[in-house]
């Protein structure tokens, strides 16, 4: 896969991209459980965070970045810009069809209409769930994610186990993260590998007649703007 | 080098490759039918193996975009019209695909030939 980053086999592996030597290789391929999974990712995220530290000082030094602009970026999607975005989003979607309407036929303005908008947002496109089409993304190339609306991608949507089977298989990912469909449900599994970005809507939960947008925003979770959950349902008075 | 000011503005306003050009109509509209080509670039691509030889279905036409292929290798320039593609599971993975579930994902003018007409029975 030298040069070749996005184009791997999608087999039923779900490690093909660690490159493990000899009997390591083939021991890691025999484990297939969750343990083994959350291993391999702290693993690769001790060799990444060592890796961009030694980048992040190698570029530092030769004077061509300034650390207070990555320090910037930080800050910007750590505490700034998240997936609270996104549910302000679908709680107006929610509260007022016309909104709803305008959201779904043209994501850019209506998003924009709430503040939201920049890199890796120029060109939304929403996916309403309804009781019949379940709507789930993933980037089997990488890691392509709405950020202005849901911040930076949690590292799971970023793993090979979940970009290798939710194309395969979504309906098993899916009951993995509780999420138990009938079985007459179309699963729409969107592969996010061009610059489009796409935002789940996902369905109103039963019994948030009355509730205002901010409360409707507080049961909209990150999840179920990707579409591997449904939305939160209201605490019972 | 880029200050924080810098950054933050990059971030906020974004950037796209994508342009309008009324002098071009995308050679599909949504509800035709296509079949992905069979490419094995040792280059970039964004045709994944999955879903190469595949039949499906043009469900968006996004707009004109640069083509990633040979946006890698220094043509910033060229623009293709890429489309939300739908495939049913089952055309990707066999029979063992769910035949209630499908597989959308965008493709590139130079991915996509108009299917031929379905053999009549």
């Amino acid at each position: 896969m030298a040069g070749q980053h996005d184009d791997h086999d999608h087999g039923d592996h779900s490690h093909n991209d660690h490159a493990h030597d000899g009997h390591d290789h083939d021991h890691f391929h025999r484990i297939h459980s969750q343990e083994a999974d959350a291993l391999l990712m702290s693993i690769a995220d001790i060799e990444i965070s060592a890796r961009v530290k030694a980048l992040e000082e190698l570029l530092t030094q030769k004077g061509l970045i300034d650390p207070s602009a990555l320090d910037a970026v930080v800050d910007l999607y750590e505490n700034q810009i998240g997936p609270k975005n996104g549910a302000r989003v679908i709680a107006r979607a929610w509260a007022d069809p016309a909104y709803k309407a305008w959201l779904l036929a043209d994501p850019n303005a209506a998003i924009a209409d709430l503040g939201f908008a920049g890199a890796q947002g120029e060109n939304m496109v929403a996916l309403e769930n309804t009781a019949d089409v379940h709507n789930v993304v993933v980037c089997t190339l990488c890691s392509c994610y709405p950020w202005p609306v849901l911040g930076l991608p949690p590292v799971w949507y970023k793993s090979m186990p979940y970009r290798t089977r939710i194309v395969r298989d979504p309906r098993s990912v899916l009951a993995e993260f509780g999420t138990v469909l009938p079985a007459t449900t179309e699963i729409r599994v969107w592969d996010s590998n061009s610059e489009v970005r796409y935002l789940v809507v996902p369905r109103r939960p039963e019994g948030t007649e009355g509730l205002d947008e901010a409360a409707l925003a507080a049961l909209v979770s990150r999840d179920s703007m990707i579409g591997v959950t449904e939305a939160l349902s209201p605490e019972p008075a | 080098m880029l200050s924080a000011a810098d950054i933050l503005d990059i971030l906020a306003t974004g950037a796209t490759t994508r342009i309008e050009d009324p002098a071009r109509a995308p050679a599909f509209a949504p509800g035709d039918e296509v079949v992905t080509r069979t490419l094995s670039p040792l280059t970039h691509t964004r045709l994944p193996r999955y879903c190469r030889g595949k039949r499906g279905v043009v469900v968006k036409v996004h707009g004109l975009y640069a083509l990633p292929d040979v946006r890698a290798i220094g043509d910033e320039e060229t623009r293709e019209y890429c489309y939300a593609v739908r495939f049913d599971m089952r055309e990707l993975w066999g029979p063992q695909g769910a035949a209630t579930d499908s597989l959308t994902i965008d493709l590139w003018d130079s991915y996509l030939l108009p299917a031929p007409a379905e053999a009549t029975p």
